[in-house]
């Protein structure tokens, strides 16, 4: 059994007990697992220790879940990843998202399981799963952390908590953290892609941030001119109807064409909120929507043709996009891309892929 | 002496990457959400103090030396 994935729907303890049934396997190697806040984390994390005590054991709550074929709420997701995939595993639990030693403690515990420094570690076979709070505004420093200190990649999301705002959790070997970060780092047999797909295109109009506070994730002014001003006149509304675009036409910091989207949030005064940080000095440019299902559609299925069958798929999808799905009616739709694939993933509070992002599916593909 | 930015942000990204074509685009990547992106700088860009402060600091968080 290289990937099986299960979901369930009950409550406790009978969705554990669903979960066990449907996973087919006595022993995975690694369980990763997404779930909603119905569900009493302390309750869920023993129960998933119990089920499965042989396995490294990482999940985080969510704000909708995703597994092969359908989009779902209220519901545990989980994926079971055996040896045929997974050649080794480790996992690291930062508690406090400020201190950058924890995250270099995290790194050197890797380094000692693995019996390797970091540095020396195959960029293809090796791969990480960051899971970090939602609502701490910590996830830019820690990304940062984590790409000063490795070229390896780790990609994920940030709980969600089915939009009560409250409070979010991560799950390491069955135990309950708030406020923290969980870190997976697998060493996979057949290697890894990961897919980033965001449904934008840039308009090609430049915002430069003139002024910001980082902190707080303002910005405060484009182009020398207040935030919502300069926005408004980019997307040729009136300055009181520009928030009605947002989700529309979020801003973009341009790669070698490819958009990191940054999402803006709320107005205040005549200042942007928006959901990650913007440095003062970034140039930026207005994006315009796509269709989120043909367009995700079609890049899972260049990747499919490229790689060949995927073993895998974890979605690390904004929930801002589910938003747009529900409102849509089109959840079914972007469930359906998964239809043949192992996959399971979460609605998240941001997206983790060399920094922290907006609006994007970040998803990891295994082979 | 003008373009010293730029040589310095191609010295970050090639001692990281290490011939890396990946490690380089994820590196100028990096950069670019720190605040810089190297396209922005060519061989005639002023060497704006502030900026080459900047750009210091960053190798040194990457752990590289320009």
């Amino acid at each position: 059994m290289p990937v099986q994935t299960a979901f369930s729907t009950k409550q406790l303890p009978e969705a554990v007990v669903e979960l066990r049934q449907q996973s087919k396997t006595t022993k995975p190697r690694v369980t990763i697992y997404f779930a909603s806040t119905k569900y009493d984390p302390a309750m869920l994390g023993k129960q998933m220790k119990d089920a499965f005590p042989d396995s490294i054991l990482v999940g985080c709550s969510t704000a909708g879940e995703i597994t092969s074929g359908k989009m779902l709420s209220g519901s545990v997701v989980a994926m079971f990843l055996g040896s045929e995939i997974i050649e080794d595993a480790a996992v690291a639990v930062i508690e406090d998202l400020n201190s950058e030693a924890a995250v270099k403690k995290a790194f050197a515990g890797f380094e000692r399981h693995f019996g390797c420094p970091l540095a020396d570690m195959d960029l293809h076979r090796h791969v990480g799963i960051i899971l970090v709070d939602g609502l701490s505004g910590a996830e830019e420093r820690l990304m940062e952390k984590i790409g000063d200190l490795t070229d390896l990649l780790f990609v994920g999301g940030a709980a969600g908590d089915d939009l009560k705002f409250q409070g979010t959790h991560v799950f390491a070997d069955g135990k309950v953290f708030s406020r923290a970060a969980v870190l997976l780092l697998l060493k996979l047999r057949k290697g890894f892609e990961v897919l980033k797909t965001q449904s934008f295109c840039s308009t090609g109009k430049k915002l430069v941030a003139t002024a910001v506070d980082t902190a707080s994730r303002k910005v405060i002014s484009l182009n020398g001119r207040p935030a919502l001003e300069a926005y408004a006149e980019a997307v040729g509304l009136p300055p009181a109807q520009a928030p009605s675009v947002f989700m529309k036409h979020p801003l973009g910091l341009i790669v070698e064409g490819e958009p990191f989207v940054r999402s803006p949030r709320a107005v205040e005064g005549s200042s942007i909120l928006f959901y990650c940080q913007i440095r003062e000095g970034m140039e930026l440019e207005l994006l315009d929507a796509g269709d989120i299902v043909n367009d995700t559609r079609r890049a899972v299925e260049a990747k499919q043709a490229e790689l060949g069958r995927l073993a895998g798929v974890i979605d690390f999808h904004c929930i801002l996009r589910t938003l747009q799905l529900r409102d849509e009616k089109r959840c079914d739709s972007y469930g359906s891309i998964f239809t043949n694939i192992p996959a399971v993933g979460f609605s998240t509070y941001g997206e983790e892929y060399l920094g922290h992002i907006n609006q994007t599916s970040t998803m990891l593909l295994l082979r | 002496m003008a373009g010293q930015i730029k040589h310095m942000l191609d010295a970050i990204i090639q001692q990281r990457a290490k011939g890396s074509p990946t490690v380089a685009l994820t590196t100028k990547t990096k950069l670019v959400l720190k605040g810089i992106n190297p396209d922005r700088f060519s061989d005639t860009a002023d060497d704006d103090p502030a900026i080459m402060a900047k750009v210091r600091a960053i190798a040194a968080d990457l752990g590289v030396i320009v």
